[in-house]
């Protein structure tokens, strides 16, 4: 037997399509060892998510495959569909990105743990409930037995990906894949998971291929990192090699565009990836990210190919920190003139705002917050899902109506819904939302998307005035004038957003509302927009309304962070106030949780229990109380924390004595 | 467009569909003017003739008239009746639905209540008896009534496609830069619900060629000497056992359009899933 449990050599998907026959994994071979963890990264489009499934043995009716998958020596490929059951499962796991889709919601979490059990194994019935508990357990599902009674709607997504974690664990897999198992969760879940599964790890002796597109994430749980890109694998290495000394500039760029822990925007732009992944032919060949690359040069096509740069590293460009080639200087942002959290002046001002949705059954969803956003500022406002940031944004730019509470801008109160504001209101607050692909009409063109909020907002009434203000628009979100004509469909998500932010822009409104407009796009686009974002701000008189779940995003744009659990107010105060000591609990806990790109510090999570307040009673107490791991006592669950002032712009709600 | 032309390459049955829509067509629009005996001759040396004899290609019924001439003609007919109907059931269907779907509330339940009301008589009966009242049916009338009929699916239709549009953010932004309702319903969610509603025009197309020819079997369709297809049907019914072609042949006529129209609407909905 090798010492490999898994060997891919040159394997090859094609998809044939309507716009020609394209490769989504080109000439791939790796090898994974017993009790190895590996980490497969690259932006949307590399071909990471068909590789895996190929592994499983499913490729689209579309796709033809090539090569060889052994898998303990026995090729995979060569396998009947009724020879592959024994493998499914059995011998390779797998968990899915989305656990709501992959769970059947009319079974209940027992029924469909114990099937595993029962047809896999062969158990009976109690035993594979004892199994299934077990597995529960190992994932430190507190209340297993209750858990297996309900249905996955009733538990939260958190938990969900744990119970598909663990039916992935109930037969003893050799092999377990994971694709982007956390990317729809929160930091603080997705700490937790990541903790559970290195656990899992050592217990289980399982190897591991995990998939993300998150260089902190794969940080955390592999040893082996795999880079590709258009399908192709470009550098493969240990992991503190790929860190300390990438190899390809396609590496290197995408460890250095994200926002990391301490980048501020006075200091420095975000390094970005021009350009997006495009399809590539089958005939085509040489290196895949010219077009993107900034150190290309003439002689790169023909020393193009998979060499080896080290131990154990192969990669299949050597030019990451090539100096032949003049580097150009980031657009350093030009510094305001004045600090802009020295302006007092407020522009929109919250006072006691309430949001309770539905009648009979209700969810608390804000609850009571004041606040205010200074005059050409950026406050960003952080949080998990669920606690209220983004019905804050939506009450703010008038999609939904306050149920209680003033909203005051330029000595008005707002807080009606769209059709009870005037247009001069409508005109002044402008929503960027999370997901352009629709947030955009995708009949329109780009030139009616943009023309319109001018044409009845900005009284620009004839067309070929509105057409030069909207090429002028485009020129300041770095698109061109040939986009006019063109629909969201056929624009890269980073465009997509481009062209939203133009579209909120181009009648020079007051107050932007940012509703997490980064969270939907690759890192390497996040980081362009954010520049982009932050450039803008600092060139108009506009302020900023920035919901993020990402606090680095946030550290990075914002001016003032409030940070929000369970629809109240946990933490409000500068930026740099914030970030440091004396942290609220929860803002601690969600700064140990981000994932860091840095192998050296990585910070150790505070784990939280998973008992979330409960939106459809009101709260008695700190919300953040049943999680925290810094409880006082009794007090926490029953009072509403005080206000504890730590400067003049710095305040917590908590009953820790500082 | 694209996809239409890649998806009809590898689909053998949708083009043979779409040959025989196209083949009627043109039947309907130069036929008539090719033909040797006009739809209203009547050759009394040569009743009940079979295909062939004496330039009457496709025979002759009880009176001698020209079969082939007689469906030439009736293709007009049913070809614009059952085209308006669908482009009205459709059109009116929108703007009950979208109208509905969009306000909500009150007005919803109303419009779904009614609908209920008007598919629970089927259409047919409907038809008959309205038509039957007005007396001799036109054109115009027949469109109107058949239209009417079919509105309860179109309208659900409509509003089925346009609630699973309304939530979508592109709407939200729409209403908060204070856009009309007009605006937001025909500028910005119709574009976007146009392929299933064209799928249920497509479909009606067929139903109401199977509606008017049903009608005409039974007597309140289009009135003589307008050739129609059912009421040929129905009026050759006596001499089945002699002249069996003279049922055969319209029949023919009616189940070749309503197959090819009803494969060329499935080809349509396969074509917009894609997309």
């Amino acid at each position: 037997m090798s010492k490999n449990i898994l060997q891919i050599e040159h394997l090859n998907i094609d998809f044939e399509t309507m716009d020609g026959k394209f490769a989504a994994v080109n000439d791939v071979s790796f090898n994974l060892g017993y009790d190895q963890s590996i980490g497969i990264i690259g932006e949307s489009g590399c071909g990471k998510s068909t590789l895996a499934l190929a592994l499983m043995g499913y490729v689209a009716t579309n796709g033809t495959i090539a090569g060889k998958i052994l898998f303990k020596g026995e090729d995979l490929l060569t396998k009947s569909d009724k020879e592959l059951v024994k493998y499914r499962g059995n011998r390779i796991a797998m968990v899915f990105q989305n656990p709501e889709s992959a769970l059947n919601p009319a079974l209940t979490i027992g029924a469909q743990l114990d099937e595993v059990g029962l047809y896999h194994q062969k158990l009976a019935k109690t035993e594979a409930r004892k199994a299934s508990i077990e597995a529960l357990k190992m994932l430190n599902i507190g209340d297993p037995h209750g858990i297996v009674k309900r249905y996955p709607h009733q538990i939260s997504g958190g938990i969900q990906q744990r119970v598909s974690i663990a039916m992935a664990i109930l037969c003893r897999p050799d092999l377990m894949i994971l694709d982007e198992p956390t990317t729809a969760l929160d930091v603080t879940t997705e700490a937790v998971i990541l903790d559970s599964l290195n656990n899992l790890r050592e217990k289980l002796k399982m190897s591991l291929i995990y998939i993300s597109h998150d260089m902190g994430v794969i940080n955390k749980v592999s040893e082996q990192i795999v880079v590709m890109y258009n399908g192709e694998m470009v550098e493969k290495g240990p992991k503190h090699q790929i860190f300390d000394h990438p190899h390809h500039p396609y590496t290197r760029a995408l460890i250095n565009c994200m926002p990391r822990g301490g980048v501020v925007k006075e200091k420095t732009a975000l390094n970005t990836i021009p350009g997006y992944v495009k399809r590539r032919g089958v005939a085509e060949t040489g290196c895949p990210f010219v077009e993107r690359c900034t150190k290309w040069n003439k002689t790169c096509e023909g020393l193009y190919g998979i060499r080896e740069v080290g131990k154990d590293h192969i990669a299949a460009c050597d030019r990451a920190y090539a100096s032949d080639v003049p580097v150009k200087d980031l657009p350093l942002k030009t510094p305001k003139p004045k600090d802009a959290t020295e302006s007092t002046t407020d522009l929109l001002k919250i006072e006691e705002l309430y949001k309770i949705y539905g009648k009979r059954r209700k969810i608390y969803a804000v609850n009571g917050i004041n606040v205010s956003i200074k005059s050409k500022s950026v406050l960003g406002i952080v949080g998990e899902s669920g606690c209220g940031k983004s019905t804050t944004a939506h009450m703010v730019s008038g999609l939904y109506e306050p149920t209680a509470g003033k909203i005051w801008f330029k000595g008005t109160n707002i807080a009606k819904a769209w059709n009870k504001r005037s247009l001069e209101i409508l005109k002044e607050i402008q929503l960027i939302f999370q997901n352009p692909g629709r947030s955009l009409n995708p009949s329109h063109t780009v030139e009616q998307i943009i023309g319109r909020p001018m044409q009845i907002l900005a009284n620009v009434k004839t067309r070929p005035q509105r057409r030069q203000a909207i090429i002028k628009i485009l020129k300041r979100v770095d698109l061109g004038a040939e986009y006019l004509s063109k629909k969201p469909r056929n624009l890269s998500g980073g465009e997509q957003q481009r062209v939203a932010i133009a579209r909120a822009l181009s009648i020079n409104p007051n107050l932007v509302v940012c509703d997490e407009p980064t969270s939907a796009l690759d890192v390497s686009v996040q980081a362009s927009v954010l520049n982009l974002l932050n450039t803008l701000q600092s060139e108009s008189e506009a302020s900023y309304l920035f919901i993020s779940h990402d606090l680095h995003v946030i550290n990075y744009i914002s001016d003032y962070i409030m940070v929000m659990y369970g629809g109240k107010i946990c933490e409000y105060g500068k930026r740099d106030e914030v970030m440091e000591a004396p942290y609220h609990p929860y803002t601690e806990a969600l700064l140990s949780a981000m994932p860091e790109v840095d192998p050296k510090k990585a910070p150790q999570a505070i784990a939280l229990k998973e008992q979330l307040p409960d939106p459809s009673k009101k709260q008695q107490g700190c919300p953040f109380a049943g999680r925290c791991h810094k409880q006082v006592g009794e007090i926490c669950a029953q009072e509403y924390p005080p206000l504890v002032r730590h400067s003049a712009s710095h305040y917590q709600y908590c009953h820790i004595k500082y | 467009m694209n996809t239409f032309f890649y998806q009809l390459k590898r689909s053998p049955l949708a083009i043979l569909g779409i040959l025989i829509i196209f083949i009627w067509i043109l039947i309907a629009i130069f036929g008539p003017s090719l033909m040797y005996y006009t739809h209203t001759h009547i050759d009394s040396e040569h009743q009940m003739v079979k295909p062939g004899v004496n330039r009457h290609l496709l025979g002759t019924d009880a009176l001698g008239r020209d079969l082939l001439s007689r469906i030439v003609y009736g293709s007009r007919s049913i070809l614009t009746v059952a085209l308006l109907t669908s482009i009205v059931s459709t059109f009116l269907g929108i703007i009950f639905g979208f109208t509905a779907g969009y306000f909500g509330g009150r007005l919803d339940s109303l419009f779904l209540q009614t609908m209920n009301i008007l598919m629970a008589i089927p259409p047919l009966v409907l038809s008959m008896v309205v038509l039957g009242i007005l007396g001799d049916s036109t054109i115009f009338s027949l469109t109107l009534i058949v239209s009417i009929t079919f509105i309860p699916a179109t309208a659900r239709v409509s509003r089925g496609v346009l609630l699973t549009e309304k939530n979508q953010e592109y709407v939200s932004a729409a209403h908060i830069r204070g856009e009309s309702h007009l605006y937001v319903m025909f500028i910005e969610i119709l574009p976007n619900t146009i392929g299933p509603i064209i799928v249920e025009a497509t479909a009606r197309f067929a139903y109401s060629i199977m509606m008017v020819a049903s009608l005409g079997f039974l007597g309140v369709g289009l009135q003589p000497p307008t050739p129609d297809w059912g009421m040929m049907v129905i009026e050759n019914k006596e001499i089945m056992t002699q002249a069996p072609w003279a049922i055969l042949f319209p029949a023919l006529a009616i189940a070749s359009l309503v197959i090819a129209i009803s494969i060329f609407s499935d080809f349509v909905s396969k074509v917009l899933i894609h997309e």
